[in-house]
């Protein structure tokens, strides 16, 4: 082949001859068929064709997956973006294309450098979906030890690691969450880009192509000069911070590095989601407690802070927890008898409330749910917002009968696996204080009670894509607990009927969000409405109108030209 | 390979090291592993650094396989094997380190001609060798070559593997054979087949190389235009000032203490802690723990490159330039691998039909063993 160099492996005549003055040892004739046998099952007969697939038997990728990967080793030869959407499986895209270069035997040095808390999940999914011995790192001789490992950039880019990363050839690199290298003057910047790699795919679900400096940062990582330089790329593409011009010609160049697959692609399916309300009336004893502690929350925000010793947090963490049980009140009471002075005139009216909670026998919410559970006969995840709500369920369950395991933000990793396999195998609730636990994969139970609601419409989003995600192959069946004339009633109704919550598509919520920069300002909004209002028709009316900006936010989707020009 | 295939190659690898087969059923068996496979797939090098270094009685280990993932025996701790199981992997290496290198001698079926007239027979040696030739850029492509060197008369033949697969062979000269003089050295072997392999290749598509250069030159260009570009419009010494002072910007308190956090162990086997030989009784006297001992006397860690430990200097642009040039250089740069697969000697009564016919070129691509997978 003309110019091609070709260099001929010559290391077996050496151990043949001395074999041949010797006379052996010989191997066996079996085995000489064996191991010819094992190097053309393994061979790679075509350029083009994915060969990872018959490593990987057990693992059935979407279509989607299947195509970016292909796309990323036949037009992108091996250094891309991958920018799909939240939940449509970045990590197996990455892992199917890793695979498909190991397999072919044009990588075998991979580093993954992901954020800390993922360091274990990453190792893990590498091993169990893609069969890759890839090791997290912990100590300075793995960098050399190992040939995939998986570590934190945190630790990576500092002394002495840092020496070891940037002495290395990788043939792969694979960064996630990439959008935090988004700014060239970081540390972490610079420190990625002094890497020697030959094949790089960055990870990232957050929607970069609306800042121009950011997306044209990343892209210089991949492939510096793709975009031209920096004022060349201002000059053609940037009209503003978040604006672009020539969008049709910068589509086109940012489509060779970047892919972006998006639930409303289509041919990605999601089951549907099914939201029930289930209405509650509490008994006579319970609204008294209600309505006693409503009132006393009430007064004390509006007395003023700092006079009685309570924080506005206390406070309002008491009424929303007067809405989940009266265990979860009991506690927050308790402790703040303990912290008011002993003649304080408040402890008196602790303790009336106190003595509201000793005349319930009643637990009409407990109660609703142990019928909903029996009526579901499944698999059912409870979430609640309070560890006290959390134990009291658990026992209540129990003297009912009904199997359950608990879960907490607080549990270790191997906890939380060990949990979830229980939940899998051996009981039929799980009773969740916490939604997060990135990786918990709850995709085999098609079942959510919120047995009380978050203020903040992300929790709720991200309770719910625990179980809907990719892989639910049934329906996803919500029920959403409320009882009546209670505040829970109110927000249910802000975050179910006006906002449409539970029916938008999953990521859409991310987008209005970002947007309206709502996540931390709806609750802090609710939190105001509900403790200024006088009335409870005045806190009605007042929902209804941040229900109404949220929707009309949805509908005028005002224009983020780059957006579109990186996504069509 | 499907999982019927999987599970044959299995057997009969384990047959060759006469592996004890313990249960055999259709979905799955168990094995007691034999020394040589356990150290080749058993993953315990501690163990066998133990057993070696103490002379100890060796614990074979008892491991059920499966071929389907659903149906795994009851109550066993069991292992789904498959092409891409890294268990496969080891076997595969396995069975690639102990089948390198054969010597067979043919032995004519039937005892008829030799046995009667008492009148040996001539072998002519062979030099068999399997080759994989990998054409390589930012894809890879693998061409298979079977080849036969005639070491008597230089002759070479390709397809050999399968014509050897079809006659009788056997690891002793048979009596009345003797063998003929090898009259072509290894070297000049070598060279026989390197000039087959260069044959070869030019009969191949040379498009692959030709496109991978177009890539390569392609991206090359688009670089050079960058760095000239940001040569001119950010002078060196300019660009560089300014990333420093907001390097210092960056929140220190935060990350030091991330520092102390995530600092790495101290390394047990640190580098001169038990360099000098000592046996294992002092060491355990001196109350050494056995996992140590074995790090420091068996099992090697990697050493401490000696790399330069001091500050660290972000690369000037024209570093950052040469950097990237080879990084495109290594990804695309067409290139061809030869490596040797197995082969060795073989003494042959029969003669391999002649080959670079048309037929014989299509067959080219047929595995020798004659198994597609």
């Amino acid at each position: 082949m003309p110019n091609v160099p070709i260099s001929f492996d010559t290391s077996w005549i050496n151990p043949l001859t001395e074999r041949m003055q010797e006379d052996g040892p010989w191997d066996k004739w079996e085995l000489f068929k064996l191991s010819l046998e094992a190097e053309e099952a393994m061979a790679v007969h075509d350029f083009d064709q994915l060969q990872c697939l018959k490593y990987l038997p057990l693992l059935s990728p979407f279509p989607h997956q299947l195509e970016t990967a292909k796309r990323v080793l036949l037009e992108m030869r091996g250094r891309a973006i991958l920018a799909d959407e939240v939940g449509l499986g970045k990590t197996i895209e990455a892992g199917l294309i890793m695979k498909e270069y190991m397999v072919r035997g044009l990588a075998k040095k991979i580093l993954v450098l992901v954020p800390a808390s993922l360091v274990i999940q990453w190792t893990k999914e590498l091993h169990q979906k893609f069969g890759i011995a890839a090791v997290a790192q912990k100590k300075e001789y793995m960098w050399r030890q190992h040939e995939v490992v998986v570590a934190s950039i945190d630790t990576a880019k500092r002394d002495p690691h840092r020496r070891h990363v940037l002495d290395i050839d990788y043939d792969m690199l694979i960064i996630d969450e990439a959008h935090k290298l988004k700014n060239k003057r970081t540390r972490n910047y610079q420190f990625v880009k002094e890497i020697r790699k030959k094949y790089c795919l960055l990870l990232t679900a957050t929607p970069i192509q609306n800042e121009m400096d950011e997306l044209y940062n990343l892209i210089n990582l991949l492939k510096p000069g793709h975009l031209g330089h920096t004022s060349t790329f201002s000059t053609n593409y940037v009209e503003g911070k978040r604006q672009s011009k020539n969008s049709e010609k910068l589509r086109e160049e940012i489509e060779k590095v970047m892919i972006r697959n998006k639930r409303s692609d289509g041919g990605i399916q999601f089951t549907s989601r099914r939201v029930q309300s289930i209405p509650i009336d509490l008994s006579p004893e319970e609204m008294t407690l209600y309505e006693g502690v409503t009132r006393f929350v009430r007064e004390q925000y509006q007395t003023g802070l700092g006079v009685g010793g309570f924080n506005s947090l206390a406070l309002i963490t008491l009424q929303r927890e007067v809405c989940s049980s009266k265990e979860a009140a009991f506690m927050t009471l308790y402790n703040m008898h303990q912290r008011t002075g002993e003649d304080s005139p408040l402890r008196t009216q602790i303790l009336e409330l106190v003595e509201m909670i000793k005349q319930i026998e009643t637990h009409s919410k407990a109660a609703k749910t142990v019928e909903l559970i029996q009526q579901i006969n499944d698999k059912v995840i409870i979430f609640t917002e309070y560890r006290a709500t959390q134990n009291y369920l658990q026992k209540y369950l129990h003297d009912h009968g009904i199997t359950s395991v608990p879960f907490r933000g607080g549990f270790k990793r191997s906890k939380k696996d060990w949990m979830t396999d229980l939940f899998q195998n051996r009981a039929q609730v799980l009773i969740a204080t916490e939604a997060g636990g990135e990786g918990i994969n709850l995709q085999f139970c098609n079942q959510v009670i919120n047995y009380d609601m978050p203020w903040n419409p992300m929790r709720v989003e991200q309770r719910i894509g625990r179980v809907h995600r990719l892989g639910q192959k049934r329906d996803v069946h919500i029920y959403n607990l409320s009882t009546t004339g209670t505040i829970e009633e109110h927000i249910l109704k802000l975050l179910y009927e006006k906002i449409d919550l539970f029916e938008m598509v999953i990521g859409e919520l991310d987008d209005i969000v970002e947007r309206l920069n709502l996540s931390h300002s709806l609750e802090d909004n609710l939190v105001q409405i509900i403790m200024d209002s006088r009335s409870s028709k005045e806190m009605a009316l007042k929902l209804d109108n941040i229900g109404h900006a949220i929707r009309a936010s949805k509908i005028t989707k005002d224009a983020v030209p780059l957006s579109e020009a990186a996504d069509q | 390979m499907q999982q019927q295939q999987v599970r044959q190659f299995v057997e009969r690898y384990l047959a060759t090291f006469s592996a004890h087969i313990l249960e055999s059923h259709p979905d799955y068996f168990t094995v007691k592993l034999p020394v040589e496979v356990d150290k080749d797939i058993g993953n315990r090098p501690f163990y066998w650094s133990w057993v070696d270094k103490m002379n100890l009685a060796y614990q074979p280990l008892v491991l059920t396989f499966t071929f389907h993932p659903d149906c795994t025996p009851e109550g066993l701790r069991s292992e789904h094997l498959h092409l891409g199981a890294t268990r496969m992997q080891q076997i595969f290496s396995s069975a690639k380190k102990h089948g390198s290198f054969v010597c067979m001698y043919e032995q004519q079926g039937g005892l008829l001609g030799n046995a009667g007239k008492r009148r040996s027979t001539p072998l002519v040696p062979w030099l068999g060798m399997n080759l994989k030739v990998s054409l390589l850029c930012d894809k890879r492509r693998d061409i298979l070559l079977y080849l036969g060197i005639n070491l008597h008369q230089p002759r070479l033949v390709t397809d050999f593997t399968s014509f050897l697969f079809s006659l009788s062979l056997t690891p002793a000269i048979p009596d009345y054979y003797y063998t003929l003089d090898r009259k072509v050295t290894i070297q000049e072997a070598l060279q026989m087949a390197q000039l087959e392999v260069e044959h070869t290749l030019e009969q191949e598509d040379q498009q692959w190389a030709e496109e991978a250069r177009t890539r390569l030159s392609e991206e090359l260009a688009i670089l050079e235009a960058y760095y000239e570009e940001l040569a001119r419009r950010e002078p060196e010494n300019e660009q560089t000032k300014a990333e420093e002072t907001e390097e210092t910007e960056q929140p220190e308190a935060q990350s030091s203490l991330e520092q102390e956090a995530l600092q790495p162990e101290p390394d047990p086997a640190g580098p001169a802690s038990v360099e000098q030989p000592i046996s294992f009784d002092e060491y355990r006297a001196s109350g050494g723990r056995i996992l140590d001992f074995l790090r420091t006397n068996g099992i090697q860690i990697t050493p401490r490159e000696e790399i330069q430990q001091g500050e660290w200097k972000k690369s000037t642009p024209d570093e950052e330039r040469q950097r990237r040039k080879d990084e495109l250089a290594w990804q695309y740069e067409p290139r061809i691998e030869v490596s040797f697969i197995n082969g060795g000697l073989f003494y042959l009564s029969s003669v391999p039909p002649l080959t670079r016919s048309s037929k014989a070129k299509s067959m080219r691509h047929l595995p020798a063993s004659g198994r597609i997978m």
